[in-house]
């Protein structure tokens, strides 16, 4: 008895262990919010107007400084790339230091000094902070330009130019600025070969002397400093810089946005992705009211992976690997844009899906869910961020080269966390015109351009220097003497010939399906038997056979979950003309026609008409190997014509004859995925399996 | 008495900079065999939790090389308590942010979140290893994915090929011989049965190492711990008998093409010991001493001076079991590859001769104190390494004291290593060229 109360008493204790143990099947609530503390770094200011930030942080015995010259931008004009040549030409000695004792002295003590055409950057550990602050001023304050310098650099960026020629990303960022900010605007110009050519070593030196001096400049000194002791040493080092006159120049002002939507497309033969991205000016400055809406409006619609556009192009539709939105608060002229890079086959598509998503934004209130996770990610990042101390140093100098108010980060979170799904709609509306944008889509005219002129959208033509030009013309020559027999010719031969092709009676494909948007895993068998007789099975792990279609050479049907239809009178005649083993052995001559070279996912092929039972389709084969490598037919179907496009891949040798093993079929919206795993030739095939 | 004080004063400063940089740590093991590792630092409210298992690409198959990378994106997927695809939003929504990493040797997983979050990244990583979904939905998606990526990175990217063909063609036995991305043709071939097999062999506690730093409570965080991983069953051992490479000992000499880059390289690739060993880190060294920064030896010469090379670099690629050390350059204009080569040669001898001079000691010294310094700015940099400290280098302590071992080598060593690893007879020699169109 009195085991078995211990028993008892046991199996209580174990399933009280139990309860008291932790629910796994719900995520575990954060605790309170932690307490955020920001600091703020001391200040002065030099006598030469020159600001000075000091964040102390003693974690690590390491010093940072960074110099920030905030200077107006201005227009280069004909000499565009003097900025990167001052940039690559700073920091490699000074007037009495040379660049081989300068370079070395720095990588002596395991520190980094760099500079860009409106400021600069160095850090050491702290033993070494004095003299590499002291390297810094030098450096800013008597560079080292010399002539011969000059044409060193000058030559690299020449090859650098050179370099870039192919890129398609580079290409879509110069054209997409010069088009939108316009080229007379700072942001819009941009360097060519003619430009740098132009830049005089006079040009950099003076360019040094309007952009390099106190006025405007700001230093940022966060580590493990003392502040009495670092003023002492920017005192010492940077006081004897000498103010300059002010020269007040205007911004020039951008360009208007379009009056209408409209794609601005750039033919880039070699692209295998096009680049797509949506754009227009804003003017939207930090100081702004509706700042923080705009943000998480942002956030809501490409600010992150589960937003709207990244969530569509990517996860609904697997265009692309990645797509997001920006918004670019600036005090000159700030810019939204969407962008992406996709497989040229659905660049039409995705330029529709991208307008899709900012519509929804501007029409639909957002979720509370939605609207929630986009905060509570801003409020993450926030508090991430604070880890760095260069944090607190990068919002002290936002404050100041953006006048904001002091409080512009103490009251930042409240700001986010107060923005309601109604505001998010109304910023949407007034920040994201997509009426007035351009889609600068940068890609391969021959590929994706007839498509994206069914989009409706009209399209303006513009070669990679953002000069407007007329619409190309995107097919290429066919080689002489070739002829529509020669292609078929060769693809026979490539494929195992013939001879050998002509004795295949039968063929069993096993294959595994995927359809985009079904997230169950699909088995298809497919059998076809000469003349005309095909079969296909559809079938689902679990689930049996989910779809059938047969045809037995003088009836068919198709059945779907237990409806059968019967084929027509017409579908019948139809299907007994077709061939449903190697069509090319059986065509006749009048019926063919070559029609041109068509780049298909970057090989070259030759596009052949075939026009039989008074319909036209359209077979690609490969130049190089001479394989199918696509098939478009136009399919009536409830009374709407869908185009299919069936692309082949991964040909394999079946008993001396090649076959694709995997295809691709896209039918309307629609993408089935066929990929092969079993083909059998001449091999348990009957004609009962075509009842 | 004011200097006295004034002195006392510094002696206090030094001490404090000198104890600033110590990460201070805990670790213990659960009855499980998981190991725990522990750093609090309160002064931002962060946390990191992440997990390293000891599984990488070397321990595939090699019929089915990519598995353990696929395995990383595969253990997004979803498991019992967390949906499929809500991982990230789970993240996200909680303010945290995420990723993980796959290498030869190991596989590391973590989220970065608000302190108050900690509780949440635990029960994640111990939803992930306790019953992760592996199922064939997840795998089919990871496998566009894992294509999509190979493409980006590996296919599209000019060089992107670069270190496969490297592996491929000093490694003939070890499983270092493949790339980490593997083969797609295998990646298609395998079935979910292996995929959970894989899983069941290698993720388990016992081959696992659990960090959890920044701004925690360590009691209350202990307590979470066992709470969360403490109920995960404990798996057989993980055993590893890799084999072993013979030592080069005649040039192998390879050529590869690269349809993305207009301009050829040249690189010589030794095969060199494990990252433990004290030449391991002399040839971290010596690398800084050829190529780290304008003054460097190589760079100076052949970019600057003789301008022949576009860029130049000497890498030492450590791993657990074996190292790879590169010379690698692009040349300038009309410059031969076997030029370049020789001009890299002609440093390298240098080193094997003479002694390099005191001030660049002095110098290599002060690069890897400041790197040291700074390897250590971050939470998130402090959990990777106390994780691999532990799972590679069998000694945590490193994270404190791994600077002594840089500074216990003399310059007689640098000399002695060069002339024992670096010779042209052990290395092979490898052209990677432009892929012209009727290539």
């Amino acid at each position: 008895m009195k085991t078995y109360i211990s028993v008892f008493l046991m199996v209580c204790f174990m399933a009280f262990g139990a309860q008291a143990q932790i629910d796994r099947s719900q995520p575990p609530k954060p605790g309170p919010a932690p307490k955020i503390d920001l600091k703020s770094p001391q200040e002065f200011t030099l006598s030469n107007g020159m600001k000075i930030m000091v964040v102390e942080n003693h974690k690590l015995p390491r010093v940072s400084f960074n110099l920030t010259i905030d200077n107006k931008p201005t227009l280069d004009g004909n000499k565009h790339g003097v900025s990167s040549l001052l940039a690559a030409m700073l920091g490699n000695g000074t007037k009495t230091i040379s660049k081989d004792d300068f370079n070395e002295e720095v990588d002596f003590l395991g520190a980094t000094i760099n500079f860009g055409a409106s400021g600069g950057y160095a850090s050491s550990l702290t033993k070494y902070s004095n003299r590499i602050l002291e390297l810094m001023a030098d450096a800013a304050m008597n560079p080292l330009l010399v002539e011969e310098e000059f044409q060193k650099e000058k030559d690299k960026l020449l090859d650098n130019l050179k370099s870039e020629e192919k890129s398609v990303d580079a290409a879509a960022a110069r054209v997409g600025d010069a088009l939108s900010y316009g080229t007379q605007h700072p942001y819009g110009e941009f360097t060519t070969e003619e430009t740098v050519n132009n830049i005089t070593y006079g040009d950099v030196y003076a360019f040094y002397q309007k952009q390099f001096n106190p006025n405007n400049a700001y230093l940022v000194v966060v580590g493990d400093v003392n502040y009495k002791e670092v003023k002492a040493q920017i005192e010492k080092q940077f006081g004897k810089w000498k103010k300059s006159v002010v020269v007040d120049v205007t911004v020039p002002a951008s360009q208007p946005n379009a009056q209408y939507a409209q794609i601005n497309f750039v033919d880039m033969p070699n692209a295998v992705q096009s680049n797509i991205s949506l754009r227009h000016n804003v003017d939207l400055k930090m100081s702004n009211p509706d700042y923080h809406a705009v943000l998480i409006a942002n956030k809501i619609l490409g600010g992150g992976f589960s937003s709207y556009l990244n969530m569509n192009l990517r996860e609904k539709h697997g265009y692309t690997y990645g797509a997001r939105s920006g918004i670019d608060s600036d005090k000159y002229v700030g810019q939204f844009s969407a962008s992406t890079a996709v497989r040229n086959m659905v660049t039409d598509s995705s330029v529709v899906n991208i307008m899709m998503e900012i519509n929804r934004i501007k029409t639909e209130p957002v979720s509370a869910e939605d609207l929630r996770n986009a905060k509570a990610k801003y409020v993450g990042d926030f508090v991430l961020a604070l880890e760095s101390p260069q944090t607190i140093a990068r919002y002290a100098l936002n404050i100041k080269l953006n006048d904001l108010p002091k409080d512009f980060y103490s009251t930042y979170l409240q700001k986010i966390n107060a923005v309601t799904a109604e505001d998010v709609q109304r910023v949407a509306n007034a920040y994201f015109k997509t009426e007035n944008s351009r889609i600068v889509v940068v890609g391969k005219g021959s590929e994706v351009v007839e498509n994206l002129e069914k989009t409706g959208i009209p399209i303006l033509y513009f070669d990679k220097y953002a000069n407007k030009v007329d619409k190309p013309v995107f097919s290429k020559p066919l080689p002489e003497g070739l002829t529509a027999q020669k292609v078929i010719g060769d693809y026979m031969a490539a494929i195992g010939g013939k001879e050998k092709a002509e004795t295949v009676k039968s063929v069993h494909t096993s294959a595994n399906v995927t359809i985009e948007g079904v997230p169950i895993p699909l088995k298809a068998d497919i059998k076809t038997m000469s003349p005309n007789m095909e079969s296909m099975e559809m079938s689902a792990e679990g689930m049996g056979v989910l779809m059938k279609q047969k045809f037995d050479g003088t009836a068919g049907y198709a059945e779907q979950q237990g409806q059968r239809k019967d084929l027509t009178a017409e579908e019948v005649a139809e299907s007994k003309l077709k061939r449903s083993i190697f069509p090319e052995l059986h065509y006749d001559a009048a019926n063919i026609s070559l029609e041109s070279m068509v780049d298909i996912e970057g090989s070259e092929t030759y596009k052949l008409k075939v026009s039989e039972n008074g319909k036209d389709s359209y077979r690609y084969y490969d130049a190089e190997s001479g394989l199918l490598k696509r098939v478009e037919a136009t399919e009536e179907a409830e009374g709407q014509s869908v185009m299919t496009v069936v692309t082949y891949g991964n040909y394999s040798d079946v008993n001396g004859l090649q076959f694709p093993y995997s295809q691709s079929i896209v039918a309307g919206p629609q993408v089935i995925n066929l990929n092969i795993t079993n083909i059998k030739i001449n091999d348990g095939v009957t004609e009962a399996d075509f009842k | 008495m004011k200097n006295c004080l004034f002195t006392l004063a510094t002696l206090v400063l030094i001490g404090y900079s000198a104890n600033a940089q110590e990460v201070e740590f805990e670790e213990y093991d659960l009855d499980n065999g998981m190991h725990v590792i522990l750093h609090q630092d309160n002064t931002a409210p962060v946390v990191i939790t992440s997990v390293m298992y000891h599984v990488g690409a070397k321990d595939e198959n090699p019929e089915r090389t990519g598995f353990a990378h696929f395995f990383e994106h595969l253990l997004f997927e979803g498991t019992k308590n967390i949906d499929r695809g809500e991982w990230f939003n789970i993240v996200s929504s909680n303010g945290g942010s995420n990723n993980a990493n796959t290498t030869d040797d190991r596989t590391y997983y973590y989220e970065v979140f608000p302190s108050n979050a900690v509780e949440l990244g635990l029960w994640m990583e111990s939803e992930r290893l306790m019953h992760p979904i592996i199922n064939q939905i997840g795998v089919d998606t990871q496998n566009e994915v894992v294509k999509e990526e190979k493409r980006l990175r590996v296919d599209n990217q000019p060089y992107g090929n670069l270190l496969a063909e490297i592996k491929k063609n000093i490694f003939f036995k070890h499983p270092y011989r493949w790339a980490t991305i593997g083969s797609m043709d295998h990646l298609d071939a395998a079935t979910l049965d292996e995929f959970q097999a894989f899983n069941k062999k290698f993720y388990v506690p016992n081959n696992a190492v659990l960090v959890v730093a920044g701004d925690i409570d360590k009691g209350k965080v202990k307590k979470m711990i066992k709470d969360y991983f403490g109920p995960i069953p404990k798996g057989p051992e993980v055993t590893r008998n890799l084999e072993k490479d013979e030592p080069i000992t005649s040039t192998l000499k390879a050529t590869a093409y690269d349809p993305n880059i207009q301009i050829p390289a040249i690189i010589g690739a030794y095969r060199t010991p494990p990252q433990k060993s004290k030449d391991s880190y002399i040839l971290n060294m010596i690398s800084s001493y050829l190529s780290g920064g304008k003054s460097s030896v190589l760079y100076k010469k052949l970019v600057d001076e003789k301008k022949m090379a576009l860029a130049v670099q000497a890498v030492n690629i450590s791993q657990e079991d074996y190292g790879t050390y590169a010379l690698f350059a692009l040349p300038l204009g009309e410059v031969k590859l076997e030029t370049l080569l020789s001009e890299m040669d002609e440093e390298v001898a240098k080193i094997q001769t003479e002694l390099i001079s005191e001030r660049d000691y002095q110098k290599l010294q002060n690069q890897f104190e400041n790197q040291f310094v700074n390897s250590n700015s971050s939470i998130e940099g402090i959990a990777g390494s106390l994780a691999t400290y532990y799972m590679l280098y069998d000694d945590v302590n490193l994270i404190n004291n791994e600077i002594d071992i840089y500074r216990s080598i003399t310059r007689e060593d640098i000399m002695a290593t060069a002339k024992k690893y670096l010779n042209p007879n052990q290395r092979l020699e490898l052209e990677y060229l432009p892929k012209k169109d009727d290539k």
